[in-house]
């Protein structure tokens, strides 16, 4: 969405126009519900959750400044509504992952590659929801079409040229759970 | 090279942004262990780029704006009720306020000697009703907020 269309939505929302913020929550359900559902599985609350972010945006927009994208800000009203769904994920900052953390404890079993596809799905999604809020967010948005890179560093307070460092260190944490309690 | 320093390099292997050097290709090809985890990982991999994108239901925006007019109701309600009470607090106020009013200047005596109640009431004029000023006052602050809420539940409305 460009900086000036986006910028006369906001204006018309804070305006008290209905049909812009209607076209607003068309804009971003996707993506919100996407990045919400794939943390909280079940559908009712992840709907409820979703829900709750865009009530806070429409709250929140007589005092969004502009000075981060719209996008942005929306993103980061999602972490905090995962975060207090998930405190006890919340509480753990990237930051406290080690790498010596990550250093698999078990070499993974042969048997582990016989499982098959749906199992793997079943437990890597157990896994991802074990995972550091910021860490589901960023595995759940790198990997959903249409979200931006910088969009989402920004959001989760990120410098950009650590990103890609934090995908694999979630990832890794993602392969160790697998490999020692998801076995 | 060993496998502890393959071993932060696995994931970026994986995805394809870390190229394979010669060293790196000659540990997998005779370590079973690494060569294990990152098939591992291009499975995470895959499964990760494949996954499904949980949709939202299509009522979904109408939940979302039904919400936000019932939030607006009971913030309209909440204000409709406190306009009311300063209303009432108001009126309760300017009759109590003139009821001290009028026995302090005797008015309750009118239908004994409406005359003598006058005269009372010029000589106490000054005296007396100036204590009551206090109690038209906050009648007029209240009656002030009231209206002050009334125009801005007007103005959101609008």
């Amino acid at each position: 969405m460009k900086l000036t269309s986006e910028h006369e939505l906001v204006e018309r929302c804070r305006q008290g126009d209905e049909t812009a913020f209607r076209e607003l929550v068309d804009q971003y359900k996707n993506m919100v519900f996407g990045l919400i559902g794939r943390s909280v599985p079940n559908r009712s609350r992840a709907e409820e959750l979703a829900q709750d972010v865009f009530l806070k945006v429409h709250r929140g927009l007589p005092y969004f400044r502009g000075e981060s994208k719209l996008s942005t800000w929306i993103y980061r009203i999602v972490i905090n509504a995962l975060s207090q769904e998930r405190p006890e994920l919340a509480a753990r900052s990237i930051d406290d992952v080690d790498d010596a953390d990550d250093r698999p404890q078990h070499q993974p079993a042969a048997d582990d590659r016989a499982f098959g596809d749906l199992l793997l799905r079943d437990r890597l999604q157990k896994a991802i929801e074990r995972l550091p809020i910021q860490y589901q967010v960023l595995i759940n948005g790198h990997y959903m079409k249409g979200m931006r890179y910088e969009e989402l560093a920004t959001a989760l307070d990120l410098p950009m040229g650590t990103v890609k460092t934090h995908l694999h260190r979630a990832k890794r944490q993602l392969r160790r759970l697998l490999e020692t309690e998801f076995r | 090279m060993r496998c502890d320093a393959l071993e932060p390099l696995i994931e970026a292997i994986a995805d394809g942004t870390h190229d394979v050097s010669a060293a790196d290709r000659a540990h997998l090809s005779s370590c079973a262990v690494c060569s294990a985890r990152i098939e591992e990982a291009r499975r995470i991999e895959q499964w990760l780029s494949s996954r499904d994108v949980p949709m939202p239901p299509a009522s979904f925006t109408a939940s979302v704006m039904a919400r936000i007019g019932e939030e607006k109701w009971k913030t309209e309600r909440a204000v409709d009720i406190s306009f009311n009470l300063a209303i009432a607090a108001a009126v309760i106020i300017i009759i109590t306020g003139a009821a001290g009013a009028a026995w302090s200047l005797g008015f309750f005596t009118v239908a004994i000697d409406g005359e003598a109640l006058l005269r009372a009431a010029v000589a106490q004029v000054e005296g007396r009703v100036i204590s009551q000023v206090q109690s038209v006052v906050i009648a007029a602050v209240v009656l002030t907020m009231a209206l002050v809420a009334w125009w801005w539940a007007e103005a959101a409305t609008d």
